[in-house]
């Protein structure tokens, strides 16, 4: 049990330290001259932290919420919570880490043209800001199917 | 020192760091324009305020999920469903996104500074006062109404300083 409760405090704590990194990357990126020193700080650890998060969150869900919560919640006054919410949820994770790979590889391939403003500092802005919106709504969604084993 | 102390204490510091640099970056940044223009000087003190509130938003953020997980593990999951709950993250949500929108310009100077300072603020009222009897929709419409008392206010303390600005010249002439 103490394994998997890690698991899951690992999955949440390493999610949002993606979340804020990837805020702070976009942050960096918006600037007029960005530190690339900064950005290629950010990007690597947006990318190990959704990683871990990945990981750690398919071991709690494989060995854990299969068995023991999501009958629970199936049960439970909010079903949607799983039906809807936890679906989405382990889909729209899957390709984040992925996302968050092609931003650290463009910022270390490519920091010239990001310091010349080139079109790739734009686009690797937009897919921070889609990590950052789509980290953070993955976390309030979290929230939704930890309350729903209750309801 | 219990875990729970621990994040007590952590989402006090956030609270403070965030409530009191959005304060200051505001203060600052109205003293700054009293001349209409921001110094190199007084630009590198406003980087400093934001530093300091991005630091207290990230670890407000961190210690709030850890209340969550601390929930979740002891068994009061009924608590993540308060309404209360989720008008507080969703006003601490849009302080990243106020940021972001106020960095590329998509925002008017005076609604970015209200909506973040009124933000800051709402989480402390809420962190503070645990008998919220208002529903989700109540506690956000008063929020809105508040963002714009905030940027009433912030307006008139901004046209004080530019009709003293306009004084001036004046007053040196005589």
């Amino acid at each position: 049990m103490t394994i998997l409760y890690t698991s899951l405090i690992v999955h949440i704590i390493a999610g949002l330290v993606g979340v804020i990194s990837a805020f702070a990357l976009l942050i960096g990126l918006l600037h007029r001259v960005p530190k690339i020193r900064s950005l290629k700080i950010w990007s690597v650890i947006t990318f190990f932290s959704f990683i871990l998060s990945w990981a750690t969150g398919a071991y709690y869900y494989v060995l854990y919420y299969g068995k023991a919560v999501k009958p629970v919640i199936l049960a439970g006054g909010a079903p949607w919570a799983h039906k809807i919410v936890m679906e989405a949820k382990e889909h729209v994770f899957l390709f984040i880490p992925f996302v968050a790979f092609v931003i650290m590889v463009g910022i270390f391939a490519a920091p010239d043209a990001i310091l010349g403003d080139r079109p790739i500092k734009k686009s690797l802005a937009w897919l921070s800001a889609f990590v950052f919106v789509l980290g953070a709504l993955i976390a309030l969604a979290g929230v939704a199917i930890s309350g729903a084993a209750r309801q | 020192m219990s875990v729970y102390s621990l994040l007590i204490v952590a989402h006090i510091i956030g609270t403070i760091l965030g409530v009191g640099g959005a304060t200051f970056a505001e203060i600052f940044h109205v003293r700054a324009m009293r001349d209409g223009t921001i110094t190199e000087e007084e630009g590198a003190t406003l980087k400093i305020c934001y530093t300091v509130l991005r630091i207290g938003l990230a670890l407000l953020v961190l210690s709030g999920f850890s209340f969550l997980i601390y929930y979740r593990l002891t068994g009061q999951e009924e608590l993540l469903y308060s309404e209360k709950l989720w008008a507080k993250m969703t006003i601490v949500f849009i302080i990243p996104i106020n940021a972001i929108l106020f960095q590329i310009r998509k925002i008017p100077t005076w609604l970015a500074t209200a909506v973040s300072l009124t933000s800051w603020y709402t989480a402390l009222i809420l962190g503070i006062y645990h008998d919220v009897s208002h529903s989700y929709l109540e506690i956000i419409g008063l929020y809105i109404v508040a963002i714009f008392v905030v940027a009433f206010i912030l307006h008139r303390i901004n046209i004080h300083y530019a009709l003293l600005r306009e004084k001036k010249p004046e007053t040196n002439k005589t």
